[in-house]
């Protein structure tokens, strides 16, 4: 008998839009709760979204490919005889379709270029062209979810209005009001600009550069790091870890039939759930006018993607053993590439670990992921000589570095804690218990 | 024989110009300001603000006839209509000297006389001469009159001579039925004369929206005002009781002939020609800068183009003064300049109006409110009129709004800052208006256009 509304979930704490990428149901299906009702492309990942009420899919109010703010009805599940008009009635009229990218490879620009790795993102995208204006080209491809994405992009609403009706990207547009505020004239002005000239017809020596249209998630990037690296005083503390014992630790597990297989940054990351219990001043978040300290770990994993990254957050790693974090952290990371995450994996995370490893790094330092505290960057484990009293002889060294967010904690504290994952991962057996 | 040595001359203190002259001396510049009347210009002295006064009076006179509807007596109501131009004489005077006080306190030199442009850096005033590293001229306008037809401030008046006038004639034809024409026209009419109004375009308040137009008439022809639209005037006479008035509609007889067909810059023995000054049909050509086609001059106010309004005048100070100090002054937006009537009903607009944006062949959607069903204006006795927001149905963009009734004048400016801000209906629907007030008139409006007013 009741009637549901479906709204545009808010499926991590900084999206603000969604894109309906497919309804899985259609009009007249019944739904059960829990059904997965479509496929949601958010600024982090693609989500499948559950049904909440029971009944008929009576309405689709979002068509597929379309974007649309959180919170915003998008569809109506009720009883064949439920009266649903007025709540049709009240629904904003069908924005008119969007122009959007025809072209698939607008927003997976290549194809699989080895191993997808956790790590961070290699900034490669869209470089400035050369001598070109203040002004950015409109990327045509994109369709304008930051039109309704309230504080973040400074436009008036009417510029955002009638930038998400004409589909033009405010994230790109300069504004000539107050402050850089985007007013109407810019969008307008923006609208009836041509397009950025797709790479013409190749020359003899082909065109010196091309404007690759930003994907959704490295726009994200793009506007959310320098809010992370510019106002969180980062502070870098580096460690060698000697991982020869962790080595043959793994080497062994992973010999054992019908285990799962043990990566290097499933120690890793056992060894930093057990440390942050130990040194909640580093499971921290600032927040204004205190200190949080958490006192569970919940450890968010990079996780490389051909267009950007994510971090999907494995919860609870204080209180998993060191098989449950491999199989869970292997399927985290194969959902991420498949961009089948829940809502929960997206956000929460205490810490994180970025791991480039597989890419032959001997050390880097990582960029904090507000509002958490900390993020630590491994290396990859390398055979290196090692002083042994007068001789040398070869050892497997791995280099860690811990980014802390200075006002949460302070050197000594990041250093106390790398000592301690140091200790762990140089006496591994501690892993296992 | 003194001479000046300033950063700006400022040519004129009308709203325009003492508006300019105070922004300058705030921006560190030294000013001299020349007048040849009172400071405040026609705007204070003979204009916006007595008028505002009479039409007080005629508010209050009309308050008290009405007494019985709130059940107050109150015995044979004389009105003494010299007594009305004295109390308005008083006012102009205080705020005349309002502006004196400020220009003291700005150190503001003001050099009383004629001013005239000699060079782009001089204004020579009678024997005295200003020198100046820019010169603002904000000179003004003066009461426009038909072909023919002499203004002799005894028997066809202009607003000069209305407003200063102890006399109310017993009948009076207005020619002109913009702003002036329909104010005076109330005032009068509420003092007891007999009053009709010639308006050569088809309606009263012709700048207005269509309904305005025709809600006044409604108004006005009840309150014993006749109207004639559509007349053009032939010729006007001495005879009868004073003037006649031939039309293409017949004769008109009355005591005076108050001419109120609009206003043109003064911009004569200003020095405009001899520095080559470009003009635009009759007034000075400006850049968005205010600045004249002599660079280093400036002009604001009514004799820079349309609309005359003292506001506008102002606001055109301020870009002046700031383009001169160097700062980057942000344009005057001409199409958000709210536009204002202060006759009974008050008439407030801004934007389009309804026809016009229909023109304009956008998908419109109109919301519209009366007064009727507004607590506030219930509770006041004053129902008559409405609110019409104008918006685009695509995007919520208001492009205009047409206020008829109490307060209207005060009622407009949310409005006008919605659209400085580039709000849609929608912000203005979530702006919660206090209750009662006669602004709820304007929510309810601003919520008709999306179907969804609460109280109608």
């Amino acid at each position: 008998m009741a009637v549901s509304k479906v709204v545009m979930p808010k499926l991590s704490e900084a999206m603000e839009t969604g894109k309906i990428i497919k309804w899985l149901k259609k009009e007249g299906d019944r739904i059960q709760g829990g059904d997965i009702l479509a496929e949601v492309e958010t600024d982090k990942a693609d989500v499948e979204m559950e049904a909440f009420g029971a009944g008929v899919l009576r309405k689709i109010l979002v068509p597929a490919g379309e974007t649309t703010p959180v919170g915003s009805l998008i569809g109506v599940i009720a009883e064949p005889n439920d009266d649903i008009s007025s709540l049709l009635a009240a629904a904003p009229a069908a924005v008119p379709p969007q122009p959007r990218s025809e072209d698939p490879a607008a927003r997976q620009p290549s194809p699989a270029s080895g191993p997808p790795a956790p790590g961070r993102p290699v900034a490669v995208a869209a470089p400035a062209a050369p001598g070109s204006e203040s002004r950015p080209p409109e990327p045509a491809a994109l369709v304008a979810p930051a039109a309704t994405s309230g504080g973040r992009v400074k436009a008036s609403p009417l510029a955002k209005k009638i930038a998400a009706q004409s589909g033009v990207d405010l994230r790109v547009i300069q504004g000539s009001g107050p402050g850089g505020r985007i007013v109407r004239r810019d969008v307008e002005a923006a609208a009836t600009r041509p397009p950025s000239a797709a790479p013409v017809a190749a020359t003899a020596a082909g065109p010196e550069y091309e404007d690759v249209p930003l994907s959704q998630m490295r726009a994200i990037i793009a506007k959310r790091m320098p809010l992370s690296k510019a106002p969180v005083p980062h502070f870098y503390v580096t460690s060698e870890v000697a991982m020869d014992r962790a080595w043959e630790l793994r080497e062994a597990l992973n010999a054992l039939e019908g285990q799962p297989k043990i990566s290097v940054n499933d120690l890793v990351v056992r060894a930093c759930a057990l440390s942050l219990l130990e040194h909640p001043g580093v499971n921290a978040s600032f927040q204004g006018e205190a200190i949080r300290v958490f006192h569970v770990a919940h450890i968010g994993i990079a996780v490389a993607l051909d267009e950007g990254l994510i971090t999907p957050v494995l919860r609870d790693c204080h209180a998993k053993s060191l098989t449950q974090i491999a199989v869970e952290a292997r399927d985290l990371a194969e959902r991420s590439r498949a961009r089948k995450l829940r809502a929960s994996e997206l956000s929460g995370a205490t810490f994180s670990i970025s791991n480039l490893g597989m890419f032959d790094v001997a050390a880097f330092s990582a960029i904090i992921n507000p509002p958490e505290g900390a993020i630590l960057a491994v290396g990859s484990v390398r055979k290196v000589p090692v002083v042994d009293g007068d001789s040398v002889t070869v050892g497997r060294r791995m280099a860690l570095t811990i980014s802390c967010d200075h006002r949460v904690m302070d050197g000594a504290m990041g250093a106390r804690f790398l000592q301690d994952v140091k200790r762990l991962l140089e006496e591994p057996l501690r892993l296992l218990v | 024989m003194a001479a000046h040595k300033v950063d700006v001359a400022v040519v004129g203190t009308g709203p325009g110009g003492y508006v300019a002259a105070i922004r300058c001396a705030q921006l560190g510049l030294s000013v001299a300001a020349v007048e040849d009347d009172r400071p405040g210009g026609v705007c204070l002295n003979w204009g916006c603000i007595p008028t505002k006064a009479l039409l007080r009076n005629a508010e209050v006179l009309h308050l008290v006839e009405r007494a019985a509807d709130f059940g107050i007596s109150v015995g044979e109501v004389r009105a003494d209509y010299a007594a009305a131009v004295k109390r308005s004489r008083g006012v102009a005077d205080r705020m005349a000297k309002g502006v004196e006080f400020l220009f003291r306190k700005n150190k503001i030199t003001l050099v009383p006389g004629r001013g005239v442009l000699k060079t782009p850096t001089t204004v020579s005033v009678g024997a005295d001469t200003i020198e100046a590293r820019a010169v603002i001229l904000a000179t003004g306008s003066e009461p426009k009159s038909l072909p023919g037809v002499a203004i002799d401030e005894q028997v066809v008046i202009s607003s000069n001579g209305a407003v200063r006038q102890e006399r109310r004639p017993a009948s009076l034809i207005v020619i002109g039925a913009g702003a002036v024409g329909v104010e005076f026209a109330d005032v009068y009419r509420t003092y007891g004369a007999e009053v009709t109004i010639l308006e050569a375009l088809p309606r009263l308040v012709p700048i207005e929206d269509e309904e305005v137009s025709t809600q006044l008439a409604r108004a006005f022809g009840r309150r014993g005002i006749a109207i004639k639209t559509g007349v053009k005037v032939s010729a006007i006479t001495r005879g009868g009781p004073g003037a006649v008035v031939e039309t293409d509609a017949g004769r008109f007889e009355a005591e005076q002939v108050l001419m109120a067909v609009g206003r043109g810059a003064k911009v004569k023995d200003v020095g405009l020609e001899a520095l080559g000054i470009a003009m635009e049909r009759g007034f000075v050509r400006v850049s968005p800068r205010m600045e004249t086609s002599v660079k280093g001059v400036y002009a604001v106010g009514d004799m820079a183009g349309a609309p005359l309004l003292a506001h506008k005048a102002m606001a055109e100070g301020v870009v002046a003064a700031e383009a001169i100090a160097g700062r980057d002054p942000r344009p005057v937006d001409y199409g958000n300049v709210p536009s204002c009537t202060y006759c009974r009903p008050q008439i407030a607009s801004i934007g389009v109006s309804e026809a016009r944006a229909r023109e304009n062949a956008r998908e419109i959607t109109v919301g519209k409110f009366p007064f009727t069903a507004n607590g506030k204006a219930v509770a006041l006795g004053e129902t008559e009129g409405f609110v019409k927001v104008v918006a685009d149905k695509a995007t919520g963009e208001i492009l205009g709004v047409h206020i008829l009734g109490p307060e209207a004048t005060e009622i407009i400016h949310e409005f006008a800052v919605g659209r400085t801000l580039e709000a849609t209906l929608e912000e203005m629907i979530h702006t919660i208006h206090a209750h009662p007030t006669l602004s709820e008139a304007a929510f309810e409006a601003t919520l008709a256009a999306l179907g969804q007013a609460i109280h109608i």
